[in-house]
């Protein structure tokens, strides 16, 4: 987690209000605040689609088995205009992601944070270290 | 470290403009708004300018606004409320800039309902990941001169009563999918409109224009208007749309787009279906495009009112938002509440039987 941003003080008087996120749709509808899960497991299929892009990850139980999660993504829009597609990112990478499992308690989550194993963020972000390596091809 | 994965836009070095990286570009802009040069003038104004940007002509001669364009902003319709003078100087409109893009990038807490989300920073997805032109306004609205909407008519309270009162009658928000939200449905965003106001995302249009018509494609969720521009009459009256029946013409430098027929389905920031909009598109520089509308709408608001919102030249191309294609959230949305029905069901069945 990265720590909480600079809280920047003098013309608080003048500051507007923020503006809310105004997203697709209503998170905590789909998935469940109260089911918060961390998986480790290997990328199987990125759906780099609208209006939310899904990550499809193997993850092995215990057991041996294998149960493959469905992790739900930001929009590619805006990937794909800074260079991130859905090449960038291989397939067989291994990912931890810490999230919210969906409501109807399949085998579906949302990606609070998707990191590689060492911690790396997967995507972009301020504070994102090394990324998904760029593709000049998707511009 | 921040690391840089984006194309920048070309921007003229005295634009009022950003292309902000991250957090850490966020701290520092600062010092890379040049926008000392532009004064808070009211738009009669802008005329005062020593020349007058003309924009360049397409082959057929009309000013051309063809492109891709972002109409994201960090300025609210309404004037919020404290704040009372109608323009910000430029260094007080970098600083609300700066506190809502690092608000933007703040972590949310774990286990609170804000947490529940991918992270939009990760995603490229702030405001202040894209192009965004700088707005010295402190609301979008302009008319009425308080940046407020206009009080309600009494029609337009009677009919926002009976919309809440039929509302409470349709059950709860994910009963049904019809009561789900039109975005959630993949039908209409606000970045649709018309008018066509930001969201926190994906606020990119593409503008192409050919011989009589003009076509404004919204990204979210992948409208195409196609607007004749021959002086055609609206449609006729009994034809309802989404975004309502456009016809288009050119006065000197700035289209002007009028649409009726729309549909209280819609009910733009409570309108009726009556409403009457139009919208003037005015190239102010090459990488600038001043966006006006004004609603006409007597039985919602007792007087019109007027907006106005600078677009930036912003990249391309725009991946097509196939929205129903993967709309995966709807149907999870729904199975949740299912789920969770059933789940209230089997624990109060379970109390029933310790009585």
């Amino acid at each position: 987690m990265r720590t909480r941003a600079v809280v920047l003080g003098g013309v608080v008087g003048l500051l507007l209000a923020s503006v809310p996120m105004q997203a697709h749709h209503a998170f905590s509808a789909e998935f469940d605040i109260n089911a918060p899960i961390k998986l480790q497991g290997t990328l199987a299929k990125w759906e780099m689609i609208n209006p939310h892009s899904w990550f499809h990850v193997d993850v092995k139980n215990p057991d041996g088995t294998t149960v493959t999660w469905m992790i739900e993504g930001g929009s590619p829009n805006q990937l794909i205009k800074v260079g991130v597609t859905k090449t960038s990112l291989k397939i067989g990478t291994e990912l931890v992601i810490e999230g919210y499992q969906a409501k109807d308690r399949t085998n579906k989550a949302v990606g609070r944070n998707l990191t590689f194993t060492d911690g790396r963020r997967v995507m972009l972000g301020g504070s994102a270290g090394q990324a998904a390596t760029p593709d000049p091809g998707g511009r | 470290m921040n690391r840089r994965l984006f194309s920048t836009v070309r921007l003229k070095p005295d634009t009022t403009s950003m292309m902000a990286i991250g957090v850490v570009v966020a701290v520092g802009w600062l010092a890379a708004f040049p926008v000392a040069g532009q004064a808070p003038v009211p738009r009669a104004a802008n005329r005062n300018t020593a020349k007058p940007y003309v924009a360049p002509r397409t082959p057929d001669g009309q000013p051309d606004l063809q492109g891709f364009w972002t109409n994201a902003t960090y300025t609210p319709l309404e004037r919020p409320k404290g704040v009372t003078k109608e323009f910000f100087s430029p260094e007080e409109a970098i600083e609300v800039m700066k506190k809502a893009a690092l608000e933007e990038n703040e972590q949310t807490e774990p286990g609170t309902v804000a947490d529940v989300h991918y992270d939009f920073t990760q995603f490229g997805l702030d405001r202040s990941q894209g192009a965004m032109a700088v707005n010295l306004r402190t609301s979008l609205i302009v008319d009425p001169t308080d940046g407020r909407l206009p009080p309600l008519s009494e029609e337009g309270r009677r009919r926002a009563a009976e919309r809440a009162a039929a509302r409470k009658t349709r059950g709860g928000p994910h009963d049904t999918v019809q009561n789900e939200p039109l975005g959630s449905r993949c039908i209409l965003m606000d970045r649709n409109g018309p008018p066509a106001l930001a969201g926190a995302y994906n606020n990119d249009y593409q503008i192409m224009q050919a011989a009589g018509y003009v076509m404004i494609l919204t990204e979210m969720l992948h409208d195409a208007r196609i607007i004749p521009l021959d002086g055609r009459p609206q449609l006729p009256p009994n034809v309802r749309q989404w975004t309502g029946s456009s016809r288009g013409r050119w006065e000197g430098q700035t289209l002007v787009i009028e649409t009726t027929n729309l549909t209280d389905k819609f009910a733009f920031q409570g309108a009726s279906e009556n409403m009457r909009l139009t919208e003037r598109f005015t190239r102010t520089a090459d990488d600038t495009m001043r966006y006006q509308f004004t609603v006409e709408d007597p039985s919602t608001w007792t007087r019109p009112w007027s907006a106005e919102v600078p677009w930036k030249k912003t990249i391309g191309p725009i991946f097509e938002h196939a929205c129903h294609e993967g709309n995966y959230g709807l149907y999870n949305t729904l199975s949740g509440a299912r789920a969770e029905e059933k789940r209230a069901a089997e624990e109060a069945a379970k109390k029933g039987s310790l009585k």
